[in-house]
């Protein structure tokens, strides 16, 4: 493998382990946005992630984080 | 369609693939790449790419009648200026300068038959005005040969990752760079990663949460906040400028980075500056040299004598402060900072700073003085109109008799503020070269934690980047 597509690969399965993380946002913005029906192919991948992420526990702990996260960032009072 | 989005990540992840397998035919890389760029702008408004066309024909034409030595040039030069300038004050300042007049007349008893145009600011017009202006003038000054391509023209001015809100790149960094295929050596991945994840932590937690937790509501109703609020409520929104708008450029030139291509450096830890010289030799560098090279060296520089220094620095900084809006607050912020480089100007030069003031025990006081003006002139630069930074200033003075709320999340999104300012200058390319040296599992993983460690922090709605809006 060349290192130029190395690298470019590199970049994808950031962004991928990113999505894996985090499915959630990428399924409620493909539903905002697929009212004609055209990202139907691309939102059942997007599903089936979310299903794989929520199987293995990744989702959960990404959801918890956040939200433990967004008490302390979110919600403190001075 | 902002960066920190996941419409720009698939936008960017088709960009990637697509540009390098393309690579090999430049010819057709730079229609695709021209196509993406029209295809982000269209994203905002497709009515505004009009604005875009007519912009690259004015440069690609002129540019061409400018170069060399033909009769009437420096006439067509300047109706290519005014023609730039022309667009952006129609859509910038043409109601301000009526409001202004208008105010005027009733002030003198008359009535002027006037009424405001009201039109929708095109996004990044201001940008795009720089860099059309940048490339006539240079090719007028032998800086650069006129480009044949208007692909190349307009691709130059429309760039999808400096578009918006920059850096301003000058044609003659950027054009070579079209002229070939880029090479596998261009594209430095460990820099351009470490540009990219280190905005999207600036963006997206510091400047977000600074804004939305203090700032946003200190700036709205300062009445309700006591001294300490509204001190550090201007502190927070020096710290939330800078990782805003240094976000939006780092992540600009590590996109164009992955890419192929290279941008200059915007932003060089401006808050550690030893006087307004060095503080403008420091932020938004690209503008900076911009100003020096297009209207303060051509209005005479420093070369008569002190007053017209003054003056040319005067006019320079204010015309840089209106540049961000129409509004007597950023004229304001100028003035200030125009000023204070005309001191600063003077005691450079002076023997009590030959003697004194290059001790080491007084450089820190530099540093702090420097710091505290900057910070001053940013609450006229946020207020929303003078009225507002009055009364901000007052509240500082009375108290306003308030209790201290500033929330305690505050205090670790300045450190990690000033944090960015106090990192070794080679923090970033060393960082990037452990990461260019690491195997792919490593880059993989640290790329991966980084892009976690930003979404699990990260509001679930990003704020548009500041300058979005100049």
């Amino acid at each position: 493998m060349s290192p130029l597509l190395s690298r470019i690969l590199v970049v994808y399965a950031i962004l991928f382990l990113a999505w894996f993380a985090f499915p959630g946002g990428v399924v409620a913005w493909m539903d905002d946005h697929n009212r004609s029906g055209w990202l139907d192919a691309p939102r059942a991948f997007a599903g089936a992630l979310d299903s794989a992420s929520s199987a293995i526990g990744v989702k959960q702990v990404g959801e918890k984080l956040r939200a433990t996260l967004a008490v302390w960032l979110e919600g403190d009072q001075g | 369609m902002l960066f920190p989005t996941i419409e720009f990540s698939f936008f960017f992840s088709a960009s990637l693939a697509l540009i390098w397998a393309l690579n090999p035919w430049n010819i057709v890389k730079k229609y695709a790449l021209l196509a993406l760029s029209l295809f982000f702008y269209a994203s905002w408004d497709w009515r505004f790419l009009a604005l875009l066309f007519a912009s690259g024909a004015i440069s690609y034409f002129v540019g061409l009648y400018v170069e060399g030595d033909k009769p009437g040039r420096r006439a067509v030069l300047a109706l290519g200026v005014a023609l730039d300038l022309g667009i952006l004050c129609y859509f910038k300042y043409l109601d301000f300068f009526i409001a202004q007049a208008m105010n005027l007349a009733n002030s003198l008893g008359l009535s002027l038959p006037l009424g405001f145009v009201n039109v929708t600011l095109p996004v990044a017009i201001s940008f795009l005005t720089f860099h059309a202006i940048s490339y006539i003038i240079d090719v007028s000054r032998g800086r650069l040969k006129a480009s044949r391509s208007p692909v190349d023209v307009l691709l130059y001015i429309s760039f999808f990752p400096h578009l918006v809100a920059g850096p301003i790149v000058r044609a003659h960094e950027f054009l070579p760079q079209l002229a070939s295929p880029r090479r596998a050596t261009d594209f430095a991945f460990g820099e351009n990663m470490a540009l990219i994840l280190g905005g999207l932590f600036k963006k997206m937690v510091i400047a977000n949460y600074l804004s939305v937790r203090f700032v946003d509501p200190v700036f709205t109703d300062p009445s309700q906040f006591s001294r300490f609020d509204l001190i550090m409520g201007v502190y927070a929104y020096a710290i939330q400028i800078y990782a805003d708008f240094s976000a939006y450029t780092d992540i600009a030139i590590g996109v164009a980075g992955l890419l192929g291509y290279r941008f200059p450096q915007n932003f060089n830890q401006p808050y550690r500056a030893l006087g307004i010289g060095d503080f403008w030799r420091r932020w938004h560098m690209t503008l900076s040299n911009w100003l020096r090279d297009y209207l303060y060296i051509p209005l005479g520089g420093n070369r008569h004598g002190t007053l017209m220094t003054a003056r040319n620095l005067m006019l320079t900084m204010g015309l840089g402060g209106l540049w961000h809006g129409a509004n007597w607050t950023f004229l304001i912020w100028g003035a200030l900072h125009g000023a204070a480089l005309v001191v600063d100007h003077g005691y450079r030069r002076s023997a009590f700073y030959q003697n004194v003031g290059r001790r080491a025990w007084v450089v820190p006081f530099d540093g702090l003085v420097t710091f505290h003006f900057v910070c001053f002139c940013w609450l006229f630069f946020r207020a929303p109109s003078l009225d507002a930074a009055s009364a901000y200033l007052s509240g500082i003075v009375t108290d306003n008799g308030q209790p201290n709320t500033m929330p305690m999340v505050v205090w670790p999104l300045l450190a990690a503020g000033a944090l960015t300012q106090v990192l070794p200058p080679d923090f970033r390319a060393r960082l990037g070269g452990a990461l260019d040296r690491a195997g792919w599992p490593a880059q993989v993983a640290f790329g991966a934690a980084a892009m976690f460690a930003v979404l699990a922090m990260a509001p679930s709605a990003s704020a548009p980047f500041i300058y979005f809006q100049f």
